[in-house]
Order: C-alpha cells, then sequence, then structure tokens
C-alpha cells in the first residue's frame, strides 16, 4: 500500500488538478486573502487547515464561485478558468459538499441528488433512470437505505452520504469537502473517511477541510496550513508532523494586550451536572465560581452554542441540572433564564443579538426595559440616562443614541450586545464568539468589559475558537469536542498550541467507549422522527379519515346527497372550485402567496363574458381570459422579483387592482348572457352524464400534475418554494422559477374565469376575491394535508376541493342555513392549515410568504 | 451572513444631503399633495371648508381603523379580520340599541366583542403558530358567517327611526360637535393619541417593534415574542371595534357587511403611511397621514363622478407605487 500510493504521487506529480496562483481578496478594508498559490495535484486528498479566520472559507468561496477573487488566476487541468457563479465552477469541474448538507425536505433522496442534473426524456423526468443511478451512488459511498427515503426522514450521517453522492453524479475534477464529520459521531465519521479513501481509488482528487487533525493525518495525502489569508506550507504529511502544523496554525504569538486581572475567586455561582441536549450537548458539567471566566475552547460543531442556547432556555434540555447561586435554574425560556440571572451575547450579533432596525438607545434597553417602565409607561428620560451612560463606559462609537444599530461597524454593534446586560442584575454572563469579526480595539473594550462583570461579582462563561484569546482572559479552560467537555485545565497550564492540540482531538481519551455506544440509538432519534407515534398516524391519515367520515355522515342524514343527480351537481361545483384552486396552488408551489387569486378568476370571468357577448365567440373568450391571467401573474412575478416585494403585499395590490378593473369593465352591472350554446357547453354541458366542466378539470388537473411532477421546471419550482438555498446552491435560477409559477397560476386562474363565465351565464357585478380566494385556499391546505409530504399538491387540492364543495353541499341538505357557509369554509381553512403547523411551534409572521 | 456582507455592512451609511435626497425622503409625501392640489383645481368645492369638515368626520372610521393594523403590521403580522371586526361590532352596537339595551352597554358590548376576537386571533397565530394571513383570513368569514346568521341575511339595524330619548346618547359621538369640533374627530384624535402613545411610550410598542425586525434577537434578548405577537391582535380587534361604534353612531345604521370595504382602505393607509417615514417603517402617524389621503381621494373621486371601481383600483395601485418606492430607497 505505501509503495503504491509513493508511485502514483510520482507518476501523477506532474499533473496538477487545480492550482490558484497569487489568488487576493480583499473586502473593503480587509484584505481576508493574499498571494495564495495552491497547487493541488491530481488524484491526492489535500487536506486544507487553519484556524477560524484563516481564509479557508474565503478560499473555498472562490474556488466555487459564491466570491469572485480581487487578483489571481485558477487552472483545473492545467487550462486557467474563469469561475463566476457555482455554475461555472460545477462545468470546470468543482463540486464542494457543504458542511450544513442543504438537502430539499420533502423530496426524497433522487431527487436531492438530481436536482439541477435531472435526466429527462421526452421532456418528462425518467424517474427509473434516476433512481438506478440513485442507488449505485448510494451503494457507491456506502449508503444502506433506499433512494425514495424523503429527505427530511434521514439522520445528520446519511444526509452527508446523500450530499456527497449528489456531488459525485456531478463527475467531479476536484471535490471540495467542506468540515464533513463536524457535526458527526466518531462511528459515523468513519463511514466518511471510507469514503474518502475509495474515491482516492477511484482517481477523484479531494480537498478535505477540517478541524480535526487527526482525521488529516491519517486520511490525507498533503496538508496546506492557512494562517491570516496567507499560505503557510504545504507538505507531504510524511513530512511534517502534527506538532509542527499546530505550530503553523497558531503562529507565533501576537504581542495583544489581554487585559486580564486577578480577581479573587468565591464560592461557585453556576454548576451545571450533566446537562444534555440531543446529540449536540451530552453529559455537560462545569462550575464556574463568583468572579471566574470560564472558556470553552471548541470547533465548529462541537456543540458550545448549543450549550449556551441550552443554558438560557432557547433550546430544551433533555437531561441534567443547573443551578445558579444556589438556585435551581431550569429556565423555559430566554425570559426566564434572564430573571434567573442569565445574560446571553450571541455568537451571531447580526441575526441573534442585535434588532438591526432599531437604534442604539432602543437596543441598549430591550432586555432591561421593565426597569424603566413606572405605570406602565417607559420613562424615557431615565432610559435615555442610562444609554448615555452605556455609550461613554462601552466607548461606543459614534456615540450617538438615535443611530440605527445595522449601520454600526461589528465592534460596536457588539458593544451594543453586550451593553444591553451590563444595566441589570445578570450573574451570569454567556459570550458566545464575541470577538470575530471585530476590530482590535473594540476586543479590548469587550475583554475589559468582561474582566469587570467578573470583578463585581459575576462569573463568566466565554466560548471561543480563537485560543489565543481564551488563554489570555479566562481563569480555565474547557475544551469541548463533539458535545462532550474532554478536559479542563487552568488557563496558566496552556498555551495556545496546547490547546489547539487537545481541541483538534490529541487527547485518545476524549473518544468517550460510552458516546460510541449510545450513538445508534441517538442517530434515531435525531434523524428520523419516530417517536411521534400516534401524531404522525393522525398528520398523515387524519384528514383522509375526516373527509370520509364527513361524507359518510352527511350520506346518512341526507340520503338524497349520494344521488346521482346530487353528487353531479356537486361534481359540477367542485370542478368550478377546483380550476381556481389549482391556479393558486401553481403559485403557492414557488411564488409564495397570491391573494389576486380570486379577483384574477372575476376579471377574466368579466372579460370572457364581454367577449362572447361582443360575438367573438367562445376560443376567442378562452384565450382573453388565460392571457388577462397570464400577464396579472406576470405583472406580480415583476413585483416580486423587480422590487423585491413579498409577495402577499404584492398581490395585495393587484388584487385591488384586479377589482377595479373588473367592476370598471362591467360598470357594475352583471353581464349576463342568453343564447351561447357553445360558450355554454364548457360550464354546463355533460358527455353522456359526465360534465364537461368535469372533462376539463380532468385534462388540466393532468397536465398541471405532468409540469409539476414530472418535469425539471417543476421539480425548480418545487424546491424554490421549499428550501431557496439549497435550490441556489444547485444552480437554480429563482428568478426563472418564480415566474414560471405565476405565469402557469395566472393562465390557470384566467381560465377558471371563463369556466366560472360559462358556468354561471355570464358574471356577476359583486366584488367576490376574497371569497374565491379563502375556498382556494381552503382547498390548497386542505390538499397539502392528503400528501405523504404535506407538500402542495395538485391532486390533493383537486379532491379537497371537490370535498369542500360537497360539504357546502352537504350541509345545505342538511339544513344549514347558506348564511353558515362563509363560516365552515373559515373554519375549514384555519382547521387545515392547524393540521400542517401543529407542533412547528413558530408564530404566524408574514415572513415565509 | 458571509464575510462580505459583515463588512459591508459595517461601514457607517454615508448620507448625502441632496435635492435627491430630499425628494426620495418627502418626494412621496409631495405626491400625495399634488393629486389633492389637481383635484382641488378641477373642482374647487372640494375644498369648501363644510366638505373638508364632512371628509375629516368621514376619514375618522379609517384612521382609528387604520391605526390598530398598523401595530400589527408592525409585528410583521397581517390582519385581514379588521373591517370585518368593524361590520359586527356596528351591528352589535346598533342591535344592543334597538333590542333595549342601555347606551353604556352599546358602547361597552361591541368593544368586549372585538377583543375578544382579537384574543382569539392572537392565541391562534402567536402559540398555534397559524401564519397570520391564513388564520385572520378564516376569521374574518366566521365573523361574517355571525352576522349573516344573526342578521338573518343582512338586513340591517336602524337606529334613526327609534325614539330620540332612546338614541341621543349613543349618536351624540357620531353626529354632534363640542363647539366647533365634532365628536367624532376627538375621538379619533384621541384613538390616535392612544395608539401612538401605545408603540412610543410602553414596553409593548418597543417590544412590538424588535418582534417585527427580528424575532429571534427579541426572543433571545427576553422578550416574550408570542405575548407580544398575541397583543398586536387584541389591540388591532380592539381598535376595529371602537371603529365600529363609530360608523354606527355616525351614520345612525348598520347595514351587515357595510364596513367591509374599509378593508382595503386600511391597507393602502398603511403602506402609504410607509412612505412618510425616511426608512420605510410603519408608523401611526404616518398612517393618519395615508389614512387623510386615502379618505380625500375617495371624497375626490366621488366629486369627480368616479366611482368605487376607480377607488378600488387607485388604492391597489398606490399599495404597489409605495411599497415599489421603499425598495427602490432601500439599498440592494
Amino acid at each position: 500500500m505505501p509503495s503504491s500510493q509513493a508511485e502514483r504521487t510520482l507518476t501523477r506529480a506532474a499533473a496538477h488538478a487545480l492550482e490558484c496562483r497569487g489568488i487576493r481578496k480583499e473586502f473593503p478594508g480587509v484584505v481576508a486573502l493574499d498571494g495564495i498559490d495552491l497547487a493541488v495535484r491530481a488524484g491526492e486528498v489535500h487536506a486544507l487547515v487553519g484556524q477560524n479566520g484563516a481564509g479557508k472559507s474565503t478560499l473555498v468561496k472562490i474556488l466555487t464561485g459564491v466570491y469572485a477573487a480581487s487578483a489571481g488566476d485558477l487552472l483545473v487541468d492545467g487550462r486557467p478558468v474563469r469561475i463566476a457563479s457555482p455554475v461555472d465552477a460545477e462545468a470546470a469541474g468543482i463540486v464542494i459538499v457543504h458542511q450544513d448538507q442543504q438537502l430539499v425536505g420533502q423530496f426524497d433522496v433522487t431527487r436531492n441528488i438530481f436536482l439541477g442534473r435531472e435526466v429527462v426524456r421526452c421532456g418528462l423526468l425518467d424517474f427509473r433512470h434516476m433512481r438506478g443511478v440513485a442507488e449505485a451512488l448510494l451503494a457507491r459511498v456506502g449508503g444502506n437505505f433506499p433512494a425514495t427515503t424523503l429527505a427530511r426522514d434521514l439522520s445528520v450521517a446519511q444526509r452527508e452520504l446523500v450530499a456527497i453522492a449528489a456531488a459525485l453524479l456531478r463527475e467531479p475534477r476536484v471535490l471540495i469537502l467542506d468540515e464533513p464529520t463536524a457535526s458527526l459521531s466518531n462511528a459515523e465519521a468513519e463511514t466518511i473517511f471510507s469514503i474518502v479513501r475509495r474515491l482516492r481509488m477511484a482517481g477523484t482528487t479531494v480537498i478535505y477541510i477540517s478541524h480535526y487533525l487527526d482525521e488529516v493525518f491519517d486520511l490525507v495525502d498533503r496538508v496546506t496550513v492557512l494562517r491570516d489569508g496567507r499560505l503557510v506550507s504545504t507538505a507531504t504529511v510524511g513530512d511534517t508532523t502534527r506538532q509542527r502544523v499546530i505550530d503553523q496554525m497558531v503562529g507565533r504569538s501576537l504581542s495583544q494586550l489581554y487585559p486580564k486581572e486577578a480577581v479573587s475567586l468565591g464560592a461557585p455561582l453556576l454548576v451545571v451536572d450533566g446537562l444534555s441536549q440531543g446529540r449536540a450537548v451530552q453529559a455537560v458539567s462545569l462550575t464556574i465560581r463568583v468572579g471566574e471566566i470560564l472558556g470553552v475552547a471548541g470547533l465548529v460543531g462541537a456543540g458550545r452554542t448549543e450549550l449556551a442556547m441550552t443554558l438560557v432556555g432557547a433550546l430544551r434540555r433533555s437531561g441534567g441540572t443547573v443551578t445558579l447561586a444556589g438556585r435551581s435554574a431550569a429556565p423555559r425560556s430566554p425570559r426566564a433564564a434572564k430573571r434567573q440571572g442569565f445574560a446571553l451575547i450571541p455568537e451571531d450579533r447580526r441575526h441573534e443579538g442585535l434588532v438591526t432596525d432599531l437604534t442604539v438607545r432602543e437596543n441598549l434597553s430591550l432586555p432591561g426595559l421593565a426597569r424603566f417602565t413606572r405605570w406602565g409607561v417607559l420613562r424615557l428620560a431615565a432610559e435615555r440616562a442610562a444609554a448615555v451612560d452605556l455609550v461613554k463606559r462601552l466607548r461606543i462609537a459614534p456615540p450617538n443614541l438615535r443611530q440605527l444599530t445595522r449601520n454600526l461597524s461589528g465592534g460596536n454593534q457588539q458593544k451594543v450586545v453586550i451593553g444591553r446586560w451590563l444595566g441589570g442584575d445578570a450573574r451570569l454572563f454567556i459570550f458566545d464568539e464575541p470577538t470575530t469579526g471585530v476590530d482590535v480595539g473594540s476586543k479590548v473594550e469587550i475583554y475589559r468589559q468582561m474582566t469587570a462583570v467578573a470583578r463585581d461579582g459575576a462569573g463568566v462563561l466565554f466560548i471561543s475558537s480563537d485560543f489565543e484569546e481564551l488563554v489570555g482572559i479566562c481563569d480555565r479552560i474547557a475544551v469541548m469536542r463533539k458535545g462532550v467537555i474532554t478536559a479542563t485545565h487552568a488557563a496558566g497550564d496552556l498555551d495556545v498550541a496546547r490547546l489547539m492540540d487537545l481541541a483538534t482531538g490529541g487527547d485518545a481519551a476524549s473518544r468517550a467507549p460510552a458516546n460510541e455506544a449510545a450513538d445508534p440509538a441517538r442517530a434515531t432519534s435525531s434523524g428520523i422522527p419516530a417517536s411521534r407515534g400516534f401524531g404522525s398516524v393522525l398528520s398523515r391519515w387524519g384528514t383522509v379519515a375526516g373527509m370520509a367520515v364527513a361524507f359518510a355522515a352527511i350520506g346518512t342524514m341526507a340520503p338524497e346527497f349520494l344521488s346521482p343527480v346530487n353528487l353531479l351537481a356537486v361534481l359540477k361545483q367542485g370542478s368550478l372550485l377546483a380550476f381556481v384552486a389549482l391556479g393558486l396552488t401553481a403559485v403557492l408551489v414557488a411564488g409564495g402567496f397570491d391573494m389576486s387569486a380570486g379577483a384574477v378568476n372575476q376579471l377574466a370571468a368579466n372579460l370572457a363574458a364581454g367577449t362572447v357577448a361582443g360575438g367573438l365567440g367562445t376560443a376567442a373568450a378562452l384565450g382573453v381570459g388565460a392571457g388577462a391571467g397570464a400577464v396579472t401573474g406576470a405583472l406580480n412575478a415583476a413585483l416580486v422579483l423587480a422590487f423585491r416585494m413579498p409577495p402577499f403585499v404584492a398581490t395585495l395590490g393587484s388584487m385591488f387592482v384586479a377589482m377595479g378593473l373588473a367592476l370598471l369593465y362591467n360598470h357594475g352591472q352583471a353581464l349576463t348572457l342568453y343564447e351561447q350554446p357553445t360558450f355554454f357547453l364548457i360550464g354546463q354541458g355533460s358527455l353522456g352524464p359526465v360534465p364537461v366542466i368535469a372533462i376539463l378539470l380532468a385534462v388540466l388537473l393532468l397536465a398541471l400534475h405532468i409540469l409539476f411532477k414530472h418535469t425539471a421546471a417543476g421539480l425548480r419550482m418545487y424546491a424554490v418554494g421549499e428550501n431557496l438555498a439549497a435550490a441556489e446552491l444547485r444552480g437554480i435560477d429563482r428568478r426563472r422559477a418564480v415566474l414560471t409559477s405565476f405565469l402557469v397560476g395566472g393562465a390557470v386562474l384566467g381560465l377558471s374565469g371563463v369556466v366560472l363565465a360559462s358556468y354561471s351565464y355570464g358574471a356577476s357585478a359583486v366584488a367576490t376575491g376574497l371569497d374565491f380566494l379563502i375556498s382556494a385556499l381552503a382547498a390548497a391546505f386542505l390538499g397539502t394535508s392528503l400528501s405523504r409530504t404535506g407538500e402542495l399538491d395538485m391532486v390533493g387540492t383537486t379532491v379537497a376541493a371537490l370535498f369542500l364543495a360537497s360539504l357546502s353541499n352537504g350541509l345545505i341538505l342538511l339544513g344549514v342555513s347558506n348564511l353558515a357557509l362563509p363560516g365552515i369554509q373559515g373554519s375549514v381553512l384555519i382547521v387545515s392549515i392547524l393540521l400542517g403547523v401543529v407542533g412547528r411551534r413558530g408564530i404566524g409572521q408574514v415572513t415565509i410568504f | 451572513m458571509t464575510g462580505a456582507d459583515a463588512i459591508a455592512a459595517a461601514l457607517p451609511e454615508r448620507r448625502r444631503r441632496t435635492v435627491g435626497s430630499f425628494l426620495r425622503a418627502y418626494g412621496a409625501l409631495l405626491g400625495m399633495v399634488a393629486v389633492l392640489v389637481l383635484v382641488a383645481a378641477i373642482k374647487p368645492s372640494f375644498l369648501s371648508s363644510a366638505n373638508v369638515l364632512n371628509v375629516l368626520r368621514q376619514s375618522t372610521v379609517l384612521v382609528i381603523l387604520a391605526s390598530g393594523l398598523t401595530v400589527v403590521l408592525m409585528l410583521r403580522g397581517v390582519d385581514l379580520s379588521v373591517a370585518q371586526i368593524t361590520d359586527a361590532s356596528a351591528l352589535a352596537a346598533a342591535a344592543l340599541l334597538v333590542h333595549g339595551q342601555p347606551v353604556w352597554v352599546a358602547f361597552a358590548a361591541p368593544l368586549v366583542l372585538g377583543t375578544l376576537i382579537g384574543a382569539f386571533n392572537g392565541l391562534m397565530m402567536a402559540y398555534l403558530g397559524v401564519p397570520a394571513i391564513i388564520g385572520t383570513l378564516g376569521t374574518m368569514f366566521i365573523v361574517r358567517s355571525g352576522e349573516l346568521i344573526y342578521s338573518k341575511g343582512s338586513e340591517p339595524q336602524i337606529l334613526f327611526t327609534l325614539p330620540k330619548a332612546v338614541t341621543q346618547d349613543f349618536l351624540f359621538l357620531g353626529q354632534k360637535a363640542v363647539g366647533a369640533v365634532p365628536v367624532l374627530i376627538l375621538l379619533a384624535l384621541a384613538m390616535f393619541a392612544l395608539a401612538q402613545g401605545l408603540v412610543g411610550l410602553t414596553p409593548f410598542g418597543r417590544y412590538a417593534r424588535a418582534v417585527g425586525s427580528n424575532v429571534r434577537a427579541a426572543f433571545l434578548a427576553g422578550v416574550d415574542v408570542r405575548g407580544v405577537f398575541g397583543a398586536g391582535f387584541v389591540v388591532s380587534g380592539l381598535l376595529a371595534a371602537v371603529a365600529g361604534v363609530a360608523i354606527a353612531s355616525r351614520t345612525g345604521i348598520a347595514v351587515p357587511r357595510g364596513a367591509e370595504p374599509y378593508l382595503l382602505d386600511a391597507f393602502a393607509a398603511c403602506y402609504l403611511g410607509t412612505l412618510a417615514s425616511r426608512t420605510g417603517a410603519m408608523s401611526i402617524p404616518g398612517t393618519l397621514v395615508g389614512g387623510l389621503f386615502v379618505s380625500f381621494l375617495g371624497n375626490g373621486l366621488t366629486i369627480l363622478g368616479l366611482g368605487a371601481p376607480t377607488r378600488f383600483a387607485l388604492n391597489g395601485l398606490f399599495i404597489l407605487l409605495a411599497m415599489a418606492v421603499g425598495a427602490l430607497r432601500r439599498p440592494a
């Protein structure tokens, strides 16, 4: 084996699969990468290592076309390439498997693997072929689950395998694996290693990014170290050592000033015993004394942030106890944690720390607003005084209380997040990576505040992957790896290299056997939602059962409901509703939302009635209706895409415009049609016993079903609607998907108007836009609860529409007043959406639309 | 967040005060004034003091209603049931009087009704996680059905045929004046002050803006995001009910479904109101401006002989225009 490896290295030494020459990347004010000359040999496994902020991810983003390099050249197989987008990168043969494998949860493995690279035969997706290839790829990566499994039912490790399989489909010249084992157990990581070894056998070039140096030394041929945006060294693993790589990653200690003060430590303040959170935090125990700063050193995926979130109740703990200042602390929310004395400075400052649309002052007082309230009214003067004081104390620049925090620099933003906890009575401060992306001056200020709160009798939990600052500022440092605290040392006994050694897995004892044993069980509990039991049966079959029960009950109590004449009448009404609901569903798949569905239906009905009344005939009416719908759809898409309007607002506006246009067109009068036998055939005729409208519906349903479920365009629309990030990483154009969705939906809504005009002898004068909208929404959402994956589905929508029509009809036969019908529709809408959101525990903000 | 975003966002935004930036900040407001001036130029009677006072009185309902909707929109929720709550409370107030209940009950009971409907909405959106668009649409139709069943299919509740002794205290609110100022306008001013005070001077208002801007950050800072989100619907339900009582008192009649068209006007008022703020945010004073514009425009169109269809179309266009201007103002 070693000889063949040496031989291979020799034969391929000349050929570089990938070469970077003088790559430089500048961001405003910062040089992120400079003079990177990296040559990756064909067929080798090449590790890229470095501390956080060393430039690894920037380099990877340049290689994959997310960023454009400011200077330098890229060569693949010796040929210069220009990579301006992920699509270019893929064309050049560079494929990446991201750390958080972005998959579309409602798609099965096959669809996820082929998304963006669909195999099409005669215009339709060739599922047989794709499934065969997917099974073969899964076998190649050692995945022993069927290719028909839904991605959302996979465990983390299985998702990783799918992501690698998807990358292999792209036949990469160079495969980049970004921290592939960060969130895997050791046993699961072994699977990844064997895949990498097999890929090397097969001649694939792999760039392997990892913090875990043990893995790196076992697995790779050569290793490149980056530090502070520069390439420090590239060496064959045989020619270097773990220790040398660590020294190169760490570099010479900077002469940074750490304002560490000796504070005499008091009694234990925070005692954490066996705290667990799923598989991210496993039986963590630690103690922080009054006045102590305890560092938690760990790499990405070590579970540090989950530890912080669990302490403040933002994540539900699965075991363990916490006491703060002698009192048991089990906060169920950050709000409760705040009252018990916890203060959290979250890792992601801009998304979790600051409310960037609020001012400096408003952000500073946010958690402590109760202190500035008397009789339920804010004491603005007191609040301002406190804010002025904090701005001075923290040297926040510019010292302007009315500045929106979005416009502050990173360091000053962080100071605001810290400052908001200083005025209160917090006892334990949790700093999660407080100094990333922060200038040196602010860093020192942040350390100073940390020391100050410790001096004043609080405890500090300081989470960081900058080991230098941990050594510089902490009293003790706990090392966290894969959810477990593996060691705790006095900071005085550690230096940066030793800490790096511990965190990257030098300590063999850290591979605790107990964790290994528990792994399979954990993988199941966190991966496959088997524990849902009754709830999952209910959400899968509850709607169907409910519909059957309703049908049976109505049929029993009002036998005339089941008479053929009545059923045919219901079929007509239901088909009418189904037309609108199908159009709406088409928009919902990728477009987001459509308030204008009902109004477009009505506008089209008026235009169609007018066209027929004008003697232009049925074909013209169909064309005018569909055309008007498509135009509205295109306008909606333009508003959403070009003006970045939320779909709700855009379509709300066009709903009112469409309603107005319809009323302007008909002058507030019903357009009643007489003696138009051809036109009336659409909505009222029948072929034998079967209503024409139902036949048309079947044709439309078939067409839409094929478009959305059996073509690449349909697959992509679903992907954009369900997981935009995943879709864009596969090079899918959101604009095209949204436009298609709105156009198809608009055209169908237009057609539905024509059908309506034919069914009801013309168009009514009343604005019924909202009435149709609510029925269509109810059908679409009720339809989602009929499908296995809970996704919007044309067949589900149609079945639900027919059911809703039956329900209305049946209730009226039972003697329920038709005045109650809107309320019943409203209730059905709410219940059908509840079936989907129950258990998700979000809040109903309009963000998702 | 990418590194580039972080760094780009960290740079202080430079503002150059030029004619261009002034126009960008206030151009939309100037546009609104220009539209009204145009109407006045064609029909001078538009600006007669009688007409202006009349429009102001009419606009009170919209301003009160839209203020509540603004609070919900600020939270990044939406309440499609507001106009229906207004409608139902107008009906309730009138029906209670017709059935011989004392005046204070006719004032108070609708407010309780609106608050309860708002609380139902709040529970559904904030604690069960129903998307507000869907949930409030459902509520709207449930309330509508309730009204229709009660009124046996839109039978109006007529107050002005009742003995004056029964109705005069109730109608005082909508039809009388204190000195030269109609009581209705005083009510609208009071509600405006209340809403503005709630948003600007209470913890709720601050939390509401935090939740609307970044719910995750607010949650981690210890804000009760569910409670705040839910309370927004209670506020909008209550203010919608006040608007309903005002309608019944002003017109002396409650026609089921008569107040539904206010939904469009309220949305137009709120979105137009975002033009009044430089950051494009929802605000109560902005909504006041928007509400007045929508009311005067509606009246102007009527004077010009253009009916409801034009108003629908124009208001819809104004919503889109306001959002488009807002998008152009925001940096990409």
